[in-house]
């Protein structure tokens, strides 16, 4: 997710092979109509630009040749993946009901059919909102599979396998991401986040690799409905990258609600049985399993849009490379969102997108500043952050780094008896009072922490968050309320933990 | 030199040990005040209405209470053991005060002889009401989960008994917490009734005390107004421990204390009906969030008769109550509710004899600083009627103990306190109402969403979000949020430390959202909903909104 930086300098329109006034099909042409893809389209749109897009035909799982508008986001990631969240906290929530005094029948049914079923008719009914949003713009989408075949010139294999092409002033690659498998015997056995959105039967025993954010979301899906999921990582915790405290809090909580970790372990091999999957760790360890999933991570979809042809230019992972305002090495070919690998998140993308159309439809040269955002892991309970890590503060900062934690006991598990504590976290520059970094782990959050990422987005020091009123009763009353220092670690020093 | 060492002081105040939310951060009850606090208090707080007294910098001279206590037996006397007392001797003694605090005995119902350690907030307020709106709140969760695939052979029912003995378990637990609290803190705890006697003087039950300080933090409790029939009404002290629910169920009142009550009763299963005075429900807060939370409460069934005033309460002979009003007579009722407000509770305190003013509003008048007209006497929370909130009365504490022992004149700062009605659908809001901000600045530009959230959709239920910004138009600060729907409360803590700190609309939408969640509508509203001009038509305005368009 790190930033790259490629170039410095204000875009300039008219360089290279932009070329002025002569006649194009569209100003401006896209390749796929996910988050950033349409975001784009449209806002062009706004600024009178005729912008034409091509996304590949709609369906859950995606391949090579398979897509549909709205992208990941809305088919096959936040938004489907948010409502089995949904559904998979109400068996939390039925535990928690008893102790306030609610009766519950014996049998207690999960049909995930049913819940498969009209999740697969809301993204439908958004599938058809992005077409119609596309279609209210004036954008022009065709159906298809869309190759690059010049600077300015853009081709698009139709399902029938006729081949439109169109000439543009703009070309804007936003194909976004796929998940992959790792290469190990009887990895056709496993799926993807893909598959696991829209499986048929649900899986009563399972195994997840990997220990992101998709993964440690699967097993809490999976076990929130009653799966026995167990979840294998190669590191000592899950969700690398985030802050140490928090990581080792969502590990606690995942075990506290019945997921087996499987620590410092790897998959050596998937074998099919009668009885299901048989999973073998690099330990010799042995599991069943009605459904492997892989959650090892994500690669850019930049392999079949024929980018060689015009010598755009991609890094060893296979994403597009771009300067700070998403313009490739091709000054008329531009690209947005995961395909470009810079930090794969739906709101991300839609901010290089509104300032990429505002940079070359709307007459500001405006970059996507990358401080400050924040983002969420939609595990039960979640996790949210915004701005910096101890760790990573610790690193940056010159001066000492004051640490101020808060873990307890949410006044909702006093009756409910369930043993789970949130956690909440700032970390503050000792000299200037700024906050760097703000996490949670708790129920609600996601919610909590996108009004205090504007606090420091703006530089808010921790005595402006003290000088603000607390609402009570509420979890979040404690980020203003965090009197005591738990730590103070002086600048320079290393973090303590290789995790 | 002194003031350094009360400082390494006050960072061990707060004992890591101790855990949360229930605990320091108690909320008492606000009246019929408006989220927006800075109007409220000009009338009140901010421009004194006693008469002039000594300036500050002598009083803090003359006063400080961190010198030795001389001939008083205390530094600081404390009477009524509430969030804002708890909260205000506890800092006192770790600003090296010599501190005691009285409190009546514990009881779930507060009167003149019971009352118990944590006050309000915690025995018959924020806690126990949050406690019983989970409780409540569970029913809608069981119809979503419908929607989810969950599917239970019978319907789930409740029970009553248990949840309120396992209510009252807390409770006690956390009174407990509170009592160890003051004792860990070496506040000396007296339980009986305090009086005040002379300026220095404090009777518990016959035993006199003297205090270089004295500071009343009694609070308020519900007031009933004198109606026939008015002994069959129960108020919130007694709706919060009933010994069975009820079966049907009028609430009287429509202000937040009224519709938290009608939701939790509403989610348990009992038939509510609401009768408010008034066309809307709580009067003070936005208008749309009015329409919008009564709207959303009555979806869920319960029903509303507005205008309509109480005349009288009778009893059937099945026991049965009848509340009769200005417009009709409504039967059947198995309890009737009075949330129709709470007084200060100033009575038998000895304020009069000493020369305490009381205010018009039976609250104690107090100055900026919390000093009452007798200068050793002080009063925070409720019962000064400033904006009756548990964390409002812990930054009264804190602000008064920082004054008297801390040689730190400190002002409670009342701008931008962020509520929240735990209403079924939640509010929460921060800053100005719309009415208010174009009162206040003229030219606005208000930016609304109302929207099916990601739930509704599939669990198929009528539920919505409404949320709102009011932004200057002339500075582009944001002046005030409003948000009804799912976790409303939680949503607003951290946009209220960006309102507090008055960052604009602009430093709104540079913010990334967080996807797929309800707060980030917050900073992805683009197109202004309205335009508020003061002076209209100006060449401008089209300009700009033909931009906005063009953002969305």
């Amino acid at each position: 997710m790190a930033r790259k930086v490629l170039r410095d300098d204000e875009p300039d329109l008219n360089k290279g092979e932009v070329v002025e006034g002569t006649n194009f099909d569209f100003d401006l042409f896209i390749i796929g109509a996910g988050s950033g893809g349409v975001r784009a389209a449209r806002f062009s749109s706004n600024f009178g630009a005729k912008v034409g897009i091509c996304e590949l035909p709609f369906d859950p799982i995606s391949s090579e040749t398979i897509g549909g508008v709205g992208g990941t986001c809305v088919i096959r990631g936040c938004v489907p993946k948010k409502i089995l969240v949904y559904g998979a906290s109400y068996g939390g929530e039925l535990e928690d009901a008893r102790n306030y005094g609610w009766e519950l029948s014996e049998h207690i049914d999960f049909n995930w059919k049913k819940l498969l079923q009209k999740k697969t008719d809301e993204i439908n009914r958004l599938n058809g909102i992005y077409k119609r949003l596309l279609s209210n713009a004036g954008v022009k989408l065709f159906e298809g599979e869309g190759k690059i075949a010049g600077p300015n010139e853009v081709e698009v294999t139709q399902l029938d396998g006729t081949k439109l092409s169109y000439t543009a002033k703009h070309i804007l690659i936003a194909t976004g991401s796929r998940a992959q498998r790792p290469d190990i015997p009887g990895k056709e056995l496993g799926i993807t986040s893909d598959e696991a959105l829209s499986l048929e039967e649900f899986p009563k025993r399972t195994v997840i690799l990997g220990a992101g954010y998709i993964a440690v979301e699967f097993a809490s899906i999976w076990r929130g409905m009653g799966s026995d999921v167990n979840l294998v990582f190669r590191r000592e915790l899950p969700l690398r990258g985030f802050d140490d405290e928090m990581r080792a809090v969502v590990a606690r909580n995942l075990e506290g609600r019945g997921i087996n970790l499987h620590p410092r372990t790897n998959l050596k091999e998937l074998i099919k049985t009668d009885d299901g999957i048989k999973v073998i760790t690099d330990h010799g360890e042995e599991l069943i399993a009605d459904a492997v999933l892989f959650a090892t991570g994500r690669a850019p979809n930049s392999k079949r849009l024929n980018l060689e042809k015009v010598g755009v230019e991609v890094d060893k992972s296979g994403a597009i490379k771009v300067d700070e305002y998403s313009r490739t090495n091709i000054p008329s070919i531009w690209a947005v969102g995961d395909v470009t690998n810079r930090f794969n998140l739906t709101p991300v993308a839609l901010m290089e997108a509104s300032l990429f159309a505002k940079t070359v439809f709307g007459g500001e040269s405006l970059k996507p500043n990358y401080n400050d955002i924040p983002y969420a892991v939609f595990s039960i309970p979640p996790l949210s952050v915004v701005g910096l890590s101890e760790e990573d503060a610790i690193e940056k900062t010159n001066g000492d780094v004051l640490v101020f934690t808060s873990t307890f006991n949410p006044m909702k598990n006093t009756i409910s008896g369930r043993q789970e504590k949130t956690i909440m976290k700032l970390v503050v520059d000792a000299q200037t009072d700024k906050v760097l970094g703000a996490s949670m782990c708790g129920p609600d959050a996601p919610e909590i922490i996108q009004g205090i990422a504007i606090a420091l987005k703006c530089g808010a020091t921790k005595a402006q968050f003290d000088s603000t009123v607390g609402i009570h009763p509420s979890a979040a009353e404690e980020f203003v309320t965090m009197r005591t220092v738990t730590r103070r670690v002086t600048g320079g020093a290393k973090p303590k933990t290789s995790l | 030199m002194k003031q350094a060492m009360a400082t390494s002081l006050s960072l061990s105040c707060c004992s890591p040990s101790l855990t949360r939310n229930t605990l320091f951060f108690t909320k008492t009850f606000p009246f019929s005040r408006s989220f927006s606090l800075p109007q409220s208090l000009s009338t009140k707080t901010l421009i004194s209405l006693s008469p002039p007294r000594r300036t500050f910098a002598v009083r803090a001279e003359s006063q400080n209470g961190a010198e030795p206590a001389g001939h008083y037996d205390f530094d600081l006397f404390t009477i009524g053991a509430g969030s804002g007392g708890v909260r205000a001797s506890r800092f006192a003694s770790n600003f090296g005060a010599n501190a005691a605090i009285c409190e009546l005995p514990f009881s779930t119902i507060s009167s003149d002889t019971t009352g118990g350690v944590g006050g309000t907030c915690v025995i018959r307020g924020c806690v126990p009401k949050k406690l019983l709106v989970y409780a409540s709140k569970f029913s809608h969760e069981f119809e979503e989960s419908n929607g989810f695939g969950w599917r239970y052979d019978s319907e789930p029912k409740h029970d009553w008994s248990s949840l309120i003995a396992n209510k009252n378990a807390e409770l006690q637990r956390l009174t407990g917490i509170y009592k160890n609290i003051l004792k860990n803190n070496n506040v000396k705890l007296i339980e009986g009734r305090g009086k005040i006697v002379d300026p220095h003087t404090v009777d518990v039950d016959g035993k006199l005390y003297t205090a270089k300080n004295i500071l009343v933090s009694v609070g308020g409790r519900p007031f009933i107004p004198d109606i026939p029939g008015k002994e069959y009404a129960i108020d919130s002290d007694a709706a919060l421990d009933l010994p069975s629910k009820p079966e049907k169920i009028a609430i009287v009142g429509g202000g937040y204390i009224a519709l938290e009550f009608a939701g939790i009763f509403n989610g348990l299963k009992s038939e509510v009906h609401v009768f408010i005075r008034q066309k809307k429900v709580l009067r003070g807060f936005d208008e749309e969030i009015r329409d919008f939370v009564e709207e959303h409460m009555a979806l869920r069934g319960i029903e509303f008769h507005t205008e309509e005033s109480p005349v009288a309460i009778t009893k059937a002979a099945d026991g049965s109550l009848s509340l009769k009003t200005s417009k009709g007579t409504v039967e059947g009722f198995s309890h009737v509710m009075f949330a129709t407000g709470r007084k200060p509770n100033i009575k038998n305190l000895g304020l009069e004899s000493v020369g305490v003013k009381i205010a018009k509003d039976g609250s104690i008048e107090v100055d900026e600083y919390s000093q009452t007209s007798v200068p050793s006497i002080w009063a925070i929370g409720d019962v000064t009627n400033r904006i009756n909130l548990t964390p409002v009365a812990l930054m009264e504490g804190v602000a008064l103990t920082k004054t008297l022992f801390l040689n730190e004149p400190t002002k409670p700062d009342y701008r931008a306190v962020p509520a929240a009605v735990f209403s079924q659908p939640p509010i929460g809001g921060v800053g100005l109402t719309e009415d208010q901000a174009v009162e206040q600045h003229g030219d606005i530009d208000v930016y609304t969403a109302n929207f099916r959230p990601l739930k509704a959709t599939l669990s198929g239920l009528p539920d919505r979000v409404f949320m709102k910004l009011i932004v200057s138009a002339k500075t582009n600060q944001v002046l005030g949020l409003h948000m009804c729907g799912d976790d409303a409360p939680e949503i607003v803590q951290g946009f209220a430390v960006a309102i507090k700190a008055g960052l604009t609309k602009a430093d709104f939408d540079s913010t990334v959202g967080i996807h797929p969640t309800a707060a980030e509508e917050f900073v992805t509203m683009r197109t202004p909903t309205r335009k508020v001009r003061k002076s209209h038509a100006s060449q401008d305005k089209s300009d700009s909104e033909a931009k906005a368009a063009a953002g969305s």
